[in-house]
């Protein structure tokens, strides 16, 4: 009995395996699972390859998962598109379509020997139950059912809802299709049965959703009345939401002409009184960068979001990479602060949004959400989230008294300044983007331009105090480390699990705060460490670099990085912690000769 | 989604023009068209009767952005070519304050030109104020987007070899329900055209000839215009006819027609008016935020 499953699935555009991969998880969440679905697609827009992989545990699930247990490929030329994104070992159960006349010895994957690979007639066995091929999904979805047993109720009872108004017919065949996939793995069981522990069983209000939706009801949520983008993949979902709901609270969305007119729309709204955000990816974020340096001198809060991929210009629209760091944390020309923060998953995607408001309107700044591709298009089931617990910040509202003689951007010891709105009577003030005085009149004197930055870079303080915004797994004296944020945190912390069961003193800290830089909670963290991996997905190692701009990192911590897509599998994290583990061993073993 | 409680103008107060002056000081040379423009609008909002307080006021970057400091308005002066996203966002934040844009020809019509044709085919209520100079007079005398083919100018050394934009044709042709063209040497006909704009329920666009003394050619000085004036009242123009007001647009550059040049006598709804129905319709029953995870329950 296994208590965890990871299923990699690959086709053409038309054959629905993302269709079944969302059948399959929501069966699997219907019987009591946690489960968890990234997809990935070709930058075609129909057809194409597509692909998802689909975790199933007993257990709360932190990551995708590394290898795959099972994989199904409808043909090999897409499948072998995906490469490293859906990686096939040694333990790893492979089913294929028949039709492709490839011999099981002879499947192309090189330098792999698989546990078990098995040549299915998919498409025929659709088209003998439901008279079409299109139902070659489900003929997967039953052989899963058959070999893995996840689903067998639950997906029939999931098509009975999802085909209701195709009619008796269609459900029908599909049963026909599903029952096949059943028999086709009971008469060919598989040589070492790889089935699914039970689950705790089903526990009712659970959630599922994924990153971009529960970024934009978090915002909802936390009071944001106005949201205004341009399409962008993978970000566009956000705007869809507040599309669709935003109006219910008294909101607006706004679908503007351009990514600047996008981020410009939001900060009109912010200036008047609203809680608004902005959504975008890479591109969009470099076209909003004159408009985030507005937003921060004229001191106006704002959320943006960037949900990152591939870079730089186009890249990689469709797959993950966390290569917009250094591009948050210092577009925009001048001496600017903008915090950044980072959720690791879909839960604390809610977390995040929330706290990211709270710091704009707190900070009166522009404040942005790093989510990536992974995080922000998968989908995950979710414990029910209590909103009761969240604090929510409005900015500071000029008093009765400030507006007696009313200066916006009264320099004051926090460095915030009472803000005021347009309506407030004896309120009235030039926001801009030029420098200016406290009453808001334009000035080229240095001396105002002195005061004035450090007051908007002041007022930054008391971030470098929020330990709440990190968080620290593992041994706290332990001498080696990781440091991970966004998504990868989720594979480190399964990694530092592993790594702790085979009995190495290892921790891991992730920053949801990503910038600016906490000195204080690094330096604490890092002063038992050795060896360490700062551990991201940037060719250029951003994070690591950035951290050593403000940190002197101990010697033996190295940058572990690469380039968006492929992700990282937590074995191979561990690797390198026995390697990092040993090079630790023999160097005190160095130190303990005896001195001539 | 208005939440700001706004005192409002007492029945026994009347507005005077200096209600909406500023202390600050102009940075505009002397004998700027600009200062008669500032002033128009100081005439036009105190014949409203707004309070300056419950006006927002946002420019981009150019001599004439200067102009939201120079009031006593909620000022903006934001980015360049920006200010109509900017007052677009207000606007949907809060309807009942009446909005203002205004800038250059270079700010409308060259880096900000993408943004105009989208407000007006949204019909928000904003009145947006061209100062148009054909020149750049911040950066001190280069091309703009509105300066005769052939001029001569420090970027343009041996004359410009583009036809100007024509932003009267462009904003008609958008689909705009309310153009007109005012003359800064013309305090009370301007100030009339801006009211009427202002007053008017939807987008109006306002392009006013306003002489750059100091980089502007001797053609387009206050003189000089005054030569190819021909107020659309004295040659009998129906601001209701959209294809005559087309028409006439197109001599931009070569005449100058002075008035409305086309209302729409049945003006569309606004976006803002759609928003309010939209969110009246929708708050209905709608779960309170606090629950609105709840959209994601497997069921």
């Amino acid at each position: 009995m296994r208590k965890d499953l990871v299923f990699g699935m690959a086709g053409s555009g038309g054959d629905g395996i993302v269709s079944a991969g969302e059948s399959l998880l929501n069966a699997a969440a219907a019987e009591g699972y946690h489960g968890m679905m990234t997809k990935s697609f070709g930058s075609q827009i129909r057809g194409g390859e597509s692909s998802c992989r689909v975790r199933i545990s007993t257990e709360h699930l932190l990551n995708p998962g590394g290898d795959l247990d099972v994989a199904v490929a409808l043909n090999w030329e897409d499948f072998l598109k995906f490469g490293a994104e859906l990686p096939v070992s040694g333990s790893t159960v492979v089913i294929y379509e028949a039709a492709t006349k490839v011999e099981p010895e002879n499947i192309p994957l090189l330098g792999v020997t698989p546990l078990q690979v098995i040549a299915v007639p998919i498409s025929e066995m659709a088209k003998a139950t439901a008279g079409t091929e299109r139902a070659k999904n489900t003929v997967v979805l039953g052989l899963i059912a058959g070999w893995f047993g996840i689903g067998r109720e639950a997906v029939l009872a999931g098509f009975r809802k999802k085909l209701a108004k195709k009619g008796e017919d269609v459900l029908a065949a599909n049963e026909r299709a599903f029952n096949e996939g059943i028999k086709f793995a009971e008469e060919h069981p598989l040589k070492a049965p790889m089935t699914i522990a039970l689950s705790k069983g089903a526990v009712s209000g659970k959630l599922m959703t994924d990153g971009n939706d529960m970024c934009a009801a978090a915002a909802i949520f936390a009071g944001c009345q106005f949201f205004s983008g341009y399409p962008i993949t993978p970000s566009t979902e956000i705007m869809q939401f507040f599309g669709e709901h935003v109006w219910k609270y008294g909101g607006a969305m706004l679908q503007a002409e351009d990514e600047i007119a996008g981020i410009g729309a939001a900060i009109g709204a912010s200036f008047a009184g609203k809680k608004a955000m902005t959504a975008t990816s890479g591109p969009g974020l470099s076209l909003k960068t004159e408009m985030m340096g507005l937003a921060s001198i004229a001191e106006l809060p704002l959320v943006i979001v960037d949900v990152q991929r591939g870079g730089p210009s186009t890249g990689m629209p469709t797959k993950p990479e966390q290569s917009d760091l250094f591009a948050a944390a210092f577009s925009a020309h001048g001496d600017v602060v903008r915090p950044i923060l980072a959720p690791t998953c879909v839960a604390d995607t809610f977390r995040i949004t929330v706290e990211a408001f709270n710091l704009a309107e707190e900070f009166q700044t522009p404040v942005i959400i790093l989510s990536d591709q992974e995080i922000s298009q998968r989908k995950e089931t979710l414990d029910p989230i209590d909103t009761s617990q969240f604090k929510i910040v409005n900015r500071l509202r000029a008093s009765a008294t400030d507006l007696q003689d009313y200066n916006r951007f009264k320099i004051t010891e926090s460095g915030i300044s009472p803000i005021s709105i347009p309506g407030m009577l004896g309120g009235t003030y030039l926001a801009s983007g030029i420098e200016h005085n406290e009453d808001g009149s334009p000035t080229a004197s240095g001396d105002v331009h002195q005061r004035m930055n450090e007051k908007r870079i002041r007022k930054f303080e008391p971030l470098h105090n929020r330990r709440d915004l990190f968080s620290i797994e593992g041994n706290p004296t332990a001498p080696l480390a990781l440091v991970a944020w966004g998504s990868i945190a989720g594979v480190c912390s399964e990694a530092v699990s592993i790594a702790r069961e085979e009995g190495l003193n290892v921790k891991l800290l992730v920053p949801y705060l990503v910038y600016p830089i906490a000195e204080g909670v690094y330096r604490e963290f890092f002063a038992s460490v050795q060896r360490g991996l700062v551990v991201e997905q940037s060719h250029l190692g951003q994070f690591y670099r950035l951290l050593r701009m403000y940190v002197d990192l101990p010697k033996g911590v190295e940058s572990m990085a690469r380039s968006g897509a492929n992700p990282f599998r937590p074995s191979e994290i561990v690797v390198v912690l026995h390697r990092l583990l040993a090079e630790l061993q023999h160097s005190q073993a160095g130190k303990l000769q005896p001195q001539e | 989604m208005s939440e700001t409680t706004t005192p409002t103008a007492t029945p026994e107060y009347v507005f005077l023009p200096k209600d909406y002056k500023s202390d600050l000081k102009p940075i505009w040379c002397p004998g700027c068209g600009d200062f008669s423009v500032v002033q128009a609008i100081y005439r036009a909002l105190a014949a409203i009767g707004r309070a300056p307080h419950e006006t927002a006021f946002i420019s981009g970057i150019g001599c004439s952005s200067r102009i939201p400091g120079y009031t006593t308005a909620y000022g903006f002066n934001s980015v360049h070519g920006r200010s109509l996203p900017i007052a677009q966002g207000i606007k949907l934040a809060n309807p009942d304050l009446l909005v203002l844009a205004a800038g250059g020809d270079g700010d409308g019509f060259s880096i900000g030109g993408g943004h105009v044709p989208h407000l007006v085919r949204r019909n928000m209520d904003i009145t947006y104020i061209v100062m148009d100079n054909q020149i750049y007079g911040l950066t001190k005398g280069q091309l703009s987007p509105t300066s005769p083919k052939g001029r001569m100018t420090c970027t343009s050394k041996y004359g410009s070899l583009e036809e100007p934009v024509n932003p009267l044709q462009y904003v008609l042709g958008y689909g705009a329900n309310f153009v007109a063209q005012g003359s800064a040497a013309d305090l009370i006909g301007m100030t009339a055209i801006i009211e009427e704009a202002i007053r008017f329920p939807g987008f109006a666009f306002v392009n006013i000839q306003s002489p750059c003394v100091t980089y502007g050619e001797e053609s387009q000085q206050i003189k000089g215009l005054k030569a190819i004036t021909e107020p659309l009242a004295a040659i009998g123009h129906d601001s209701s006819d959209r294809m005559k007001a087309m028409e006439i647009a197109q001599y931009y550059g070569q005449k100058f027609h002075t008035g409305v040049l086309y209302r729409n006598p049945n003006p569309p709804p606004t976006y803002e008016s759609q928003v309010k129905e939209r969110q009246a319709a929708l708050s209905q029953g709608a779960l309170p935020k606090e629950q609105i995870l709840d959209l994601f329950i497997k069921r």
